[in-house]
């Protein structure tokens, strides 16, 4: 759509309602205010149910003008409101990927995620039985199927920590935007509520492969695999942090096949194949 | 689809019909509650469009709630009174809520909502003409042959006429009903809303509404603001039933006999027991009421 200047689009909708709409005291555009003052509020709330750590990041005020900014350049396609925040985290980048508040597009793109996790089709546990009845060497043939609440997350910055921070009532504790980046797996327990597992990246490697559909033996190798640049990061990484994470980094090409499918099948992250 | 003439819908026997008590509007705050009190109300209302996931929490509470309470689903989200095309992934959505839930009802709004797919998601009042009855009755047909199943059409709260209407709204809403083979859902709440932004009188409505259409009854509390020096009636769903309104329910008990009926609130959501205490004050206007005709 065409962005209009305010004071234009109003009196242009001032116009338009004056045609079509009977005057009986109040103002025909006045009138039309009231409705639009209401889709407004009903957009923003959906945000504010879709985003609520960024709403807490950047306070009531600035969370609704950046609504209002979103909801003009990308209004509701929709007569559900729930997927009217899907791309929200691409416009905070926009508005602020360059600067002190870069984080809050990826907070937001993490709290998308968190929210498609919840809403999810629901899942049988897996069936060891079943998997009991193929022989080890036909594993690599499988197609292991993740949960379909499991949503895969990376960024630069630590927002699962942030976004800890900012869901409950308490003052949130200052964060440390250095301390360290997201490699994780998210997914909605079988009680409802939301699991993070920490990924290393042999692991990430391997889910994104099995996410994208490859086979098992197909998905290891990939586990496995570690091109030169993360060879270089690996070093730096380690010499800034030292962390644990950091040290089992160091040997991804060892890569454990059967660890990691153990524990994505306990965490009920892969359910099937 | 069958775009052709009305309607032989399918009228399928709901497995758990609707009481003609009071019964509250669900709202996700108290899915918890509800859960740990079975029975505590009559019967629940769920808006269709809160529960159109895949899985979840909320389909889980709902379907749980379901067990033990006759439902019914309520949506907002249809825009059938709009002249884009209808909206089949919404429908098809709806349909999946129907298999899932089995609501002994499924209602939608006397209203339009978007332009171009843009969504304003809000109700917005239709202009009262025949060409308008025509456009929206086709339209309840569609989506009633969809569903396989009759639908209820709710009256809306209004803040603007058109000037190109040329009927009432009861008599536009009385025509989309007889034109579809629609029920009706009177909301009290917004013929009140209406009457006083617009300046009829509300028992007239009532008067030309054919009791053998209504199926339920709305009740939900307004907001008054002022505008240039006028005042204009909210439909907020953010208070108590007024006084006024109680009045319209007992006119509306003894000429349309007892039935479902729905205390609905919706913004600065109170306690549960808040609404079932309301639920209890329709029971006991319905019981009054009643006792006065025999």
């Amino acid at each position: 759509m065409q962005a209009i200047a305010g004071g234009e689009a109003d009196a242009a909708a001032a116009g338009i309602a004056a045609q079509y709409i009977a005057a009986q005291g109040i103002p025909p555009a006045a009138r039309l205010n009231v409705y639009a003052g209401t889709a407004r509020a009903n957009f923003i709330a959906s945000l504010v149910s879709s985003y609520p750590a960024v709403r807490r990041l950047v306070g009531e005020d600035y969370f609704a003008q950046c609504a209002r900014g979103f909801h003009r350049r990308h209004p509701s396609r929709s007569g559900d409101l729930q997927p009217a925040g899907l791309g929200f985290a691409q416009f905070l980048v926009e508005l602020h990927g360059d600067d002190e508040y870069r984080y809050l597009g990826e907070v937001a793109r993490l709290e998308w995620l968190i929210q498609e996790a919840l809403l999810a089709a629901d899942h049988r546990p897996f069936d060891l039985a079943k998997l009991g009845e193929v022989a080890a060497e036909d594993y690599d043939e499988l197609r292991f199927q993740l949960h379909p609440s499991v949503r895969l997350f990376a960024s630069p910055y630590p927002c699962v920590h942030i976004w800890q921070e900012n869901l409950d009532a308490a003052e949130p504790e200052p964060i440390d935007l250095s301390e360290g980046a997201d490699r994780v797996l998210l997914m909605r327990s079988r009680e409802g509520g939301l699991v993070f597992l920490r990924l290393s990246r042999g692991e990430e490697r391997f889910l994104r492969a099995v996410e994208g559909g490859e086979r098992f033996g197909a998905a290891v190798a990939a586990g496995g695999a570690q091109d030169a640049q993360e060879h270089a990061e690996v070093e730096v990484e380690a010499d800034a942090e030292a962390d644990a994470e950091a040290e089992a980094d160091a040997d991804a090409g060892t890569f454990d096949a059967t660890a990691a499918l153990q524990r994505f099948v306990m965490a009920g992250a892969i359910v099937d194949f | 689809m069958n775009l052709s003439a009305p309607s032989d819908v399918l009228r399928s026997v709901p497995r758990n019909p609707l009481p003609a008590r009071a019964g509250v509007g669900l709202r996700a705050p108290h899915h918890l509650e509800v859960l740990q009190r079975p029975g505590a109300a009559a019967w629940f209302e769920a808006h269709t469009e809160n529960y159109f996931a895949d899985g979840g929490a909320h389909v889980q509470a709902l379907t749980r709630i379901r067990a033990d309470h006759p439902l019914s689903l309520h949506g907002v989200g249809l825009s059938l009174g709009s002249t884009d095309a209808l909206n089949v992934a919404h429908l098809a959505k709806v349909r999946r809520a129907v298999a899932r839930f089995e609501p002994a009802l499924l209602s939608e709004h006397l209203s339009w909502s978007s332009v171009d797919e843009h969504f304003a998601n809000d109700l917005l009042p239709l202009p009262y003409t025949e060409e308008a009855i025509r456009h929206l009755g086709h339209r309840i047909v569609q989506t009633q042959d969809f569903l396989g199943r009759q639908i209820l059409i709710e009256n809306v709260s209004s803040y603007l006429q058109y000037e190109c209407s040329r009927l009432t709204e009861w008599e536009f809403l009385a025509g989309v009903a007889a034109q579809s083979g629609c029920g009706i859902l009177l909301d009290l709440n917004n013929i009140y809303v209406a009457a006083q932004n617009h300046g009829f009188d509300p028992w007239r409505y009532l008067d030309a509404i054919d009791p053998r259409s209504v199926k339920e009854i709305h009740l939900a509390g307004h907001d008054r603001v002022q505008i240039e020096g006028h005042e204009l009636l909210i439909d907020t769903h953010g208070a108590p039933v007024c006084d006024a309104v109680w009045e319209l329910y007992r006119g509306a008990v003894e000429r349309f006999g007892a039935l479902p009926t729905l205390i609905e609130w919706d913004t600065d959501i109170p306690t549960l027991d808040v609404l079932l205490a309301e639920a209890a004050k329709a029971d006991a206007v319905r019981t009054c009421a009643h006792a006065q005709l025999a």
